[in-house]
């Protein structure tokens, strides 16, 4: 075995010893249950929130109405119509407030505006008068329960004009699925894809900041750097992190995957006409690979920057710019995934930091594979180097292996 | 010396830290086999040494191999560690502890494990062997983290102020490891600025003061840069003593002490002799590394002055 190749294998080994006790030092504690079930904990306060505020919703429901103050034969067509009409509406925030019909007594513009200031229930929305020409009053929320009203009374009045309220039409419906993907599918696709890996990285690679803080703190920095060059340990100690995510990712991707698989008919239906260019294989493999890019490559930079810290309080300073970075990187990579082939796209497939977001909605978008291999040679380029410079910027600023000047050309030459 | 019989070889090593030369053309030549001390007060310049020989830090000048390899890295796996500042993974256990210093120099985990509990076990440690390191001692600690840097019986060792923070037991332990691991056949490199440990280890051993080095030789060698030292007890006490000795002699509570001249001590015992004093007890001996040491570093310190003082005229 010629030296070169010996050395190759001891900084593998070295890199493998270091990844293997962080991850085992993160992985085996209690602290690790806490972090797995985060987003557990994260959406059980969601889900506690979502109900008091749906029951809220649900009470406010019960109160809101919109009144027509009608004779009782249009009230009949009317309410009929409402109840055709009110199929068409999805969830209970698109459906308008129930519809309460009056018959008119005395002075119907008096009543409607009392209507309006009603203590016992809130009305949006009160018609009075012909239906040809009524008039309509609407509360500060109201003007899309207005422009309900108003249709109601056309269909009333066109249903009279015809002789019934019932439906004329009679349509056989059938439910087709695509066989393609459509346009507006793989622009969804390339969206998902940039929020999946900015979400992931967000949640996973800023751990990295502060990684290198443990070995400062309890001085075993010195053992390693005798030992291990300080581009393995940083490498070494990024992998062990990585693998850490992998294990999230995986719990949770297993879980979510068997949450899919017995979703809704309908919901299956809609989410087959989300899809990459691709095709979905591909797609997984290059959503996992830019994911890992992605982690690898701001993970560095965070351990690059954290290592430099010399105290926990600037750590937790770090974290807010920590989090502007990704947010950028996600704004830029969000541009190039609703307007792909622009220049604002090439540049964000091309700016390292950016890259692994921009191509993955590349993806989804595009079906050529031979810029991914490339993006993705390009993206482990900078991975390395941005590890040897955090290494080397460690080496001279935390070890003082320099002779206290800064100069770029010292942070690139051996 | 050629480069096959040493174990690390220096010339040169120069260091700067923030314009500051903090080690200033050091030259050093380890023997292999040997137990060789690198000697010094506080801030002289030992462990920024060590740190370039070992490849931690880069030398801003000079040049150095570490057996036989120049650049140090290469040799990481044959090299063992302990620096001045321990350091361990609180969480781990002590066996967990030596296994993974094992690996970081190319041990498996599975051999290191077994041989951490043969480690401890001999070092008297047997009881800690899955005890976490935060629940040992300090003294306990160190000795983990020394075992970790034999662990896979290196062919040099590297200790930079082992005996510091142990208390009297523990220090013996240590130097019977040193001399075990000696015994093995591996080289010993080991700071000190305790003269005692150096003086009972040492083969050879190297003095350095102000970044510079002051002395190289063995501990008689050193010994010998200072004149014998006689302590003399006069049959009959009188005030005349006194002018028949050299200028230097001091009384102390049963007789005199002082420097034997060059050309011996025979002509002034004559004197004495004749002059009826006698001689009821006399004793000539070399002072010991402690005086050589203090010696040799209050003269560094006096050149250094004195440079200094040229420089500003």
């Amino acid at each position: 075995m010629s030296a070169q190749q010996s050395n190759t294998r001891r900084l593998i080994r070295q890199t493998l010893t270091i990844a293997r006790r962080d991850f085992i030092a993160t992985v085996f504690t209690p602290t690790f249950l806490i972090f797995l079930f985060a987003p557990l904990i994260m959406g059980s306060f969601g889900a506690i929130g979502g109900l008091g505020a749906l029951s809220m919703k649900q009470g406010n429901d019960t109160k809101d109405r919109i009144v027509a103050i009608v004779p009782p034969a249009e009230a009949a067509a009317m309410a009929a119509i409402d109840t055709r009409l009110r199929r068409i509406f999805r969830g209970r925030d698109e459906r308008p407030p129930a519809l309460v019909t009056e018959a008119p007594r005395g002075d119907a513009a008096a009543r409607a505006r009392a209507e309006l200031q009603a203590k016992d229930y809130d009305v949006s929305a009160v018609l009075y008068g012909p239906l040809a020409t009524p008039t309509i009053l609407y509360g500060a929320q109201g003007a899309r329960t207005a422009d309900y009203l108003a249709e109601l009374a056309e269909a009333t009045l066109r249903a009279e004009r015809s002789g019934g309220s019932a439906a004329l039409s009679r349509p056989t419906k059938q439910s087709v699925a695509r066989t393609k993907v459509s346009n507006g599918g793989k622009n969804q696709a390339a969206f998902f894809t940039v929020f999946g890996i900015f979400f992931l990285t967000l949640l996973l690679a800023g751990q990295a900041v502060g990684t290198m803080a443990e070995e400062r703190s309890n001085k075993v920095i010195e053992v390693l750097a005798a030992a291990v060059p300080l581009e393995s340990v940083f490498l070494g100690k990024l992998l062990g992190m990585f693998g850490v995510a992998v294990l999230f990712v995986g719990f949770w991707g297993t879980l979510v995957s068997q949450i899919a698989a017995i979703a809704p008919p309908g919901l299956a239906a809609a989410l087959a006409t989300i899809g990459p260019a691709v095709g979905m294989p591909v797609y997984v493999v290059l959503f996992f690979a830019y994911f890992t890019m992605a982690y690898m490559l701001l993970g560095a930079v965070f351990l690059s920057v954290g290592a430099q810290a010399s105290t926990m309080r600037e750590i937790q300073m770090l974290s807010l710019p920590i989090t502007i970075v990704q947010v950028a990187m996600f704004g830029l990579a969000s541009v190039a995934a609703a307007q792909p082939g622009t220049a604002v796209a090439t540049f964000a497939e091309w700016f390292p930091f950016s890259s692994p977001f921009a191509m993955a909605a590349r993806a989804a978008n595009r079906p050529e594979l031979w810029p991914h291999l490339l993006a993705l040679a390009w993206q482990l380029l900078w991975v390395g180097i941005v590890i040897t410079i955090g290494a080397r910027a460690f080496r001279r600023g935390v070890l003082q292996s320099g002779s206290g000047k800064f100069s770029v050309k010292a942070l690139f030459g051996r | 010396m050629t480069s096959d019989t040493l174990a690390i070889s220096a010339t040169g090593l120069i260091k700067n830290f923030g314009g500051r030369r903090v080690v200033d053309g050091i030259d050093i030549a380890v023997p292999k086999g040997a137990i060789y001390g690198v000697l010094g007060p506080n801030g002289a310049g030992k462990t920024t040494t060590l740190r370039m020989l070992l490849g931690i830090i880069e030398p801003d000048g000079g040049h150095r191999t570490l057996l036989g390899h120049e650049r140090p890295r290469e040799a990481s796996d044959q090299v063992g560690y302990l620096p001045e500042e321990r350091g361990l993974y609180p969480a781990m256990k002590a066996k967990d502890a030596i296994a993974f210093l094992g690996a970081l120099r190319g041990l498996d985990l599975k051999t290191g494990r077994k041989r951490a509990i043969d480690l401890l076990e001999a070092a008297g440690l047997g009881h800690a062997v899955d005890t976490k390191i935060r629940k040992l001692s300090k003294g306990m600690a160190q000795l983990v983290q020394l075992l970790g840097s034999v662990v896979h019986r290196p062919d040099l060792l590297v200790l930079d102020e082992p005996f510091s923070g142990l208390d009297p037991v523990n220090q013996e332990r240590l130097e019977a490891l040193i001399v075990a691991e000696r015994d093995r056949g591996a080289t010993i490199l080991f700071s000190t600025h305790v003269m005692a440990h150096a003086e009972r280890l040492c083969d050879r051993l190297c003095i350095i003061a102000g970044g510079k080095r002051r002395f190289e030789g063995t501990v008689a060698d050193a010994r010998g840069t200072l004149p014998m030292k006689a302590h003399y007890v006069p049959h009959h006490d009188g005030d005349g003593i006194a002018a028949l000795l050299p200028a230097d002699a001091v009384r102390d509570a049963d007789g005199w002490r002082f420097t034997v001249p060059e050309d011996g001590a025979e002509a002034i015992l004559k004197r004495l002799i004749d002059a009826g004093f006698g001689i009821a007890g006399l004793s000539i001996e070399r002072p010991g590394l402690h005086e050589a040491f203090v010696r040799i570093v209050g003269a560094a310190a006096q050149d250094d002055e004195a440079d200094s003082l040229e420089q500003a005229a």
